[in-house]
Order: C-alpha cells, then sequence, then structure tokens
C-alpha cells in the first residue's frame, strides 16, 4: 500500500510540475468563471431589463446574481477541466511518447490515475478558494467563512467526477481523439445540471438527467451552504448520493479503463497515436 | 528454467482496410512461431530489417502487447498472466528520445520512474546519482530533458531501463542516432552488464554492433527467426567469400573484365573489388587474366563474410530494407 502511494505522489507531481511548467492551461481555470459570469450578467440585463434581479430572485430564492453565477460556473469549469484532464494528461503522453513508459512498470493503474486525479484536484480546489473566495470577499463578505464547510463538499464532490475522469481517460485509450465527445458531453452537463438556474425550471423529464450526474447535487449543495448557510450535515441527503455516485462511476471508470487497456494490448494501441 | 523462455510466440494484428462502405479485414503476422531462450550473462541480438517484427517481439516480451499465441516466461514468470512480475523483472529501452518527459530535469525523470517501480527510496538517490555519473549526465541532471541533446536523452533513457537492476534486459535500438562517443559508451556499458550476469536481449540495425556485443545472433524476417546461432557459426554457414580486393597498379589497362562469374567490378585509386558467387574459384582466372594485361598486382585479400553477408543469404534481403 505504501509503493502505491508513493505511486501516487509521483505521478501527482509529475502531473503539477507540467502545470507548472506550461502555465497557460492552468489561468484558464482563474479567468474563465469571472467571463462567463459577465457574459450571463449582460445577456440577463439585455433580456430582463430593469426588472431583472426582481425576476432572478424570483426564480431562485437568491438575490446576489454575480454569486450565484460564479459558483455554478467554476463548478461546472472545474468539473470539464477534471474530466477532460485526466483524460488529456493520458492523450498528452501518448502523443509524447510516455504512455508505453507507464505501463511498462509494475504499478496498479488505479493509483496511476488516482494520482492524475489528485493534480487537478489540487488546482480544482486552488481555483474554487480563489475564485469563490475572491467574489464572497467582494459581494458578500459575512459569508466568506462559509468557504471552509463549501471546500469540503467539492472535496467530496470531486470523487463521482474523477470516476467520470476515468471514463474518459478509457475512451482516449480507444479512440485516440474523442474530444468532440467530450466537449459535446460537458456543454450538455452544463445545460442539465443546473449551473445557470435552478434545475426545477427545466421540464420533468430533463431533471431526471439532471439527477444522475453529480454534477447536479455539488452546485445545489454549494449554494445551500453559501446562500442558505446550510450546515454540511443537513445536506447528508445529497452528500450519501455523491458518495454513491462516487463509488459508481469509480468501478465504472476503472473496469472501462482496465477493458480498453486490455484492447489495445491485443491491438498494438498502447503506442499508437 | 533460463531467465528468458520464448515458445511459440506469434503475434496476429487484424487490419481493417478500404473505405467507408466496403471495409475488409485482413491478418498480418507480425510474429510467426518464435521460440528462443537466452541464459545467465547472455546477449542475444535480434537482427532484421524494418518491419521484420523486432520491436513487436520486445513489446509482447514486457507486456505491452498480448501474444496471439504463444508463450515467454521472464524469470520463470508467464508473459500473458503475470505481467507484474513479469515487469519487476525487466528493464526495458524502447527506441527513441520520446520515453521521457521533456519538462522534467534528467533527474526528475529517473526520480518519477525510480517511483513506479517502487525502488526504496533510501536507495533511489544513489542509484540516480550512480546511474547519472555511468551515463555522463550527472553534471546536467538538473536541466529540462527538452534541453538536452539526442545523445544525451538517449543516455538517459538507457539509465531509465537500468534504474531497477532487472535481471532481464531489452534494449531496442540502444545506439540509434548516437554519435560514436556514445555509442562506445552504450556498448561497453552493455558488455559490463553481461558480465555481471545480466541477461539481455539486443535489437539493431547495425551488423557490426551485433557481431561486436551478442553471444547468439537471431536473425528474423517477416515475423519468423531464420536463423539462431553464435556470429561466427552463422558466418561459416556462408562459406563463399564473395568479393576479391586486389591492389596493385595498372588497373587502367582494363577496358573489360571479361570473366565467367564475374558479377560486378568497382576500380577506385589503386584498389580493385571484384564481386562474384564464389571468389576462391575465380581468383587463379582473375590473376592470370590482370597479369596478361601487364598489371602488376601487390596485395590480395579475400575479406571474411559479414553478417550482413549472411542475412542477404539467408533472407535475400539487406538490413537496411
Amino acid at each position: 500500500m505504501i509503493r502505491d502511494l508513493r505511486v501516487l505522489k509521483a505521478v501527482m507531481i509529475k502531473d503539477l510540475k507540467h502545470y507548472y511548467r506550461y502555465p497557460s492551461g492552468t489561468l484558464f481555470l482563474f479567468i474563465v468563471p469571472f467571463l462567463f459570469t459577465f457574459l450571463l450578467s449582460t445577456m440577463g440585463s439585455f433580456v430582463g431589463g430593469t426588472l431583472a434581479k426582481e425576476y432572478f430572485y424570483l426564480r431562485t430564492g437568491v438575490e446576489n446574481f454575480f454569486l450565484y453565477q460564479i459558483l455554478g460556473t467554476n463548478i461546472w469549469i472545474m468539473a470539464w477541466v477534471i474530466l477532460e484532464d485526466i483524460g488529456t494528461s493520458i492523450r498528452n503522453e501518448q502523443i509524447k511518447g510516455t504512455l508505453e513508459q507507464n505501463f511498462l512498470v509494475p504499478i496498479n493503474k488505479f493509483f496511476f490515475l488516482l494520482g492524475l486525479s489528485f493534480a487537478h484536484t489540487l488546482l480544482a480546489l486552488l481555483s474554487f478558494i480563489v475564485v469563490v473566495g475572491s467574489s464572497l470577499a467582494l459581494v458578500d463578505l459575512e459569508s466568506l467563512p462559509r468557504l471552509f464547510p463549501s471546500s469540503l463538499i467539492l472535496l467530496l464532490g470531486l470523487i463521482p467526477l474523477f470516476g467520470l475522469g476515468f471514463v474518459f481517460s478509457s475512451l482516449v485509450i480507444h479512440l485516440k481523439e474523442p474530444y468532440s465527445f467530450t466537449h459535446l458531453i460537458n456543454t450538455f452537463f452544463s445545460v442539465v445540471a443546473g449551473t445557470y438556474y435552478p434545475v426545477h425550471i427545466l421540464p420533468y423529464w430533463v431533471q431526471w438527467i439532471s439527477y444522475s450526474i453529480p454534477h447536479t447535487y455539488l452546485i445545489d449543495e454549494m449554494r445551500k451552504i453559501i446562500f442558505s448557510n446550510q450546515l454540511v450535515v443537513e445536506l447528508y441527503g445529497n452528500t450519501i448520493i455523491l458518495l454513491s455516485m462516487g463509488i459508481i462511476y469509480m468501478i465504472l471508470g476503472l473496469r472501462l479503463f482496465r477493458f480498453f487497456e486490455r484492447r489495445a494490448r491485443i491491438n498494438g494501441g498502447l503506442s499508437k497515436f | 528454467m533460463k531467465p528468458l523462455v520464448v515458445k511459440e510466440l506469434t503475434k496476429i494484428f487484424e487490419l481493417r482496410e478500404g473505405n467507408i462502405f466496403s471495409k475488409r479485414k485482413r491478418e498480418i503476422y507480425a510474429v510467426r512461431d518464435v521460440s528462443f531462450d537466452v541464459d545467465n550473462g547472455e546477449i542475444l541480438g535480434l537482427l532484421g530489417p524494418n518491419g521484420a517484427g523486432k520491436t513487436t517481439l520486445i513489446k509482447m516480451l514486457c507486456t505491452l502487447i498480448e501474444p496471439t499465441k504463444g508463450e515467454a516466461y521472464i524469470k520463470g514468470y508467464s508473459i500473458t498472466k503475470e505481467a507484474q512480475k513479469v515487469k519487476q523483472n525487466l528493464g526495458v529501452m524502447l527506441t527513441g528520445e520520446r520515453a521521457l518527459y521533456w519538462k522534467l530535469t534528467g533527474r526528475e525523470n529517473l526520480e518519477y520512474f525510480a517511483a513506479l517501480y517502487h525502488l526504496d527510496p533510501s536507495w533511489t538517490k544513489s542509484r540516480i546519482d550512480e546511474l547519472l555519473e555511468l551515463l555522463g549526465l550527472k553534471d546536467r541532471e538538473n536541466t529540462l530533458v527538452e534541453n538536452y541533446s539526442t545523445g544525451m536523452r538517449i543516455r538517459l533513457n538507457f539509465a531509465k531501463a537500468l534504474l531497477n537492476d532487472a535481471p532481464v534486459l531489452l534494449f531496442d535500438e540502444p545506439t540509434m542516432s548516437l554519435d560514436p562517443q556514445s555509442s562506445r559508451l552504450i556498448r561497453s556499458l552493455i558488455k559490463e552488464l553481461r558480465d555481471k550476469g545480466k541477461t539481455i536481449i539486443l535489437t539493431t540495425h547495425y551488423m557490426e554492433e551485433a557481431d561486436q556485443l551478442s553471444d547468439k545472433v537471431a536473425i528474423i524476417n517477416y515475423g519468423r527467426i531464420v536463423a539462431l546461432a553464435k556470429p561466427s557459426e552463422l558466418k561459416v554457414k556462408v562459406n563463399k567469400s564473395k568479393v576479391i580486393e586486389i591492389e596493385g597498379r595498372g588497373f587502367e589497362r582494363l577496358e573489360e573484365l571479361n570473366i565467367k562469374g564475374i558479377m560486378k567490378v568497382d576500380y577506385k585509386d589503386s584498389l580493385l573489388k571484384v564481386y562474384t558467387e564464389d571468389s576462391r574459384e575465380l581468383l587463379p582466372k582473375l590473376l592470370e587474366f590482370l597479369i596478361g594485361k601487364g598489371v602488376q598486382v601487390s596485395n590480395i585479400k579475400l575479406p571474411e563474410p559479414s553478417l550482413e553477408d549472411v542475412f542477404i543469404e539467408l533472407t535475400g534481403r539487406t538490413l537496411r530494407d
């Protein structure tokens, strides 16, 4: 087990060094949530006119449109990056020629994938603290202490996202270029997960899809903590669902990864890109 | 059981060809019924042209590719059933310089792979120091690999293969693209490893390298091993020398060399090279002809066949085909 943890640490540090030495990708995490929020605020004002804020409050129960959007956008962007970046890391290794080297060593692939995930977790957490923390400090200083419990929930919510990330990385092993698919899925998630609006305004049948993905629960819990000042323990229902999804998606992702890895060993796909 | 045993290993790749409307499957035999074994302190050289199946064979042995049929054992562990144990006992250097992380330093690369090979942390630092020193990279250990020369990258890749001090080593073209000095270093290290009792498989395009390093040579062509023996034994198989080299003066007087059995003639300065099917049979007739034309012969050589001659004899292809 200690050996496996050393593998996890080595993979995580290696990926973090790559982030540090290719800094432009990291900046994306910190800037895009603000840009999206600005875009949506402008569109909302344009459509809703002078009553836009009142309409928004009536539908969401939240007065602070900016904070509502930045929270949703930040989580969606983080989820996008986690889902795609675990696969992207593997894709980059495929192209650079280092992927094969990681299959030559006697490691448990679960810890390899987890190592990739943890590197992204640190970045995700950092971006959440910086983006949401600075937004709270700017517009609702009183709520700033709620950043800590919401970060805890974020860590929990990342587990099922890792599982989905494993699924995408297995697609990379098989399809090599699955980005059109992942972009489609990620955009779809943004529509159904209540990123910019509450899920209950969606058609009933769409809500079924919403409640089958972790994003929805994560965003919902965050908003309850930040805007309604609910305690983490009060949210046990969502928390249990997130944990269950974590287990299911992790197992699914790992099994798919192993399945496609085996296929790649049969057709020589590990060295192809 | 010998440390490396290969039994009837076969790999068939299934290719899909054609356009979107009419796809058809085609089976390609990359490796076909290959069997051999390698002992402790022995180097097996795998010789063959591009596409002969050398790399597929190496990749099957290191579990990157699953064989279609057959089996191989590394230190008694099956490559199909005990992949993790196999990997623990293998050091592998695959072709090229892309096997490294270019955005990490030389030392960081080795530290990363040391962790993945589960090296004891107390040993990791001294092992990495030792290897960096050995490969002449110590003074550039903290430079990003992207700033290394090709030779340095290949040497670092070689060091990576030695990290876990595995009993069985697979080197795929270890000196390709290297300058003569670095090639010499790698070759001498491979010999040292053999002397320490390591079991080594080496694929190469370079005849001299295979000749110099290998205790046994396997010639592989279209996925099959067509010959497997000591280099000297293989050369005996091609017992006819095919070139006659004559040094002398007066070759310019020759208008043509019209003797039965001559295939080709090269003439430069004071050296005449005559290519034939059987030089020993041709030599007396050739000398008689030359002396008759007033050529002053000062030296005659019948060069021994090289491994390349052996390869051409056995396969009808050159090694760089």
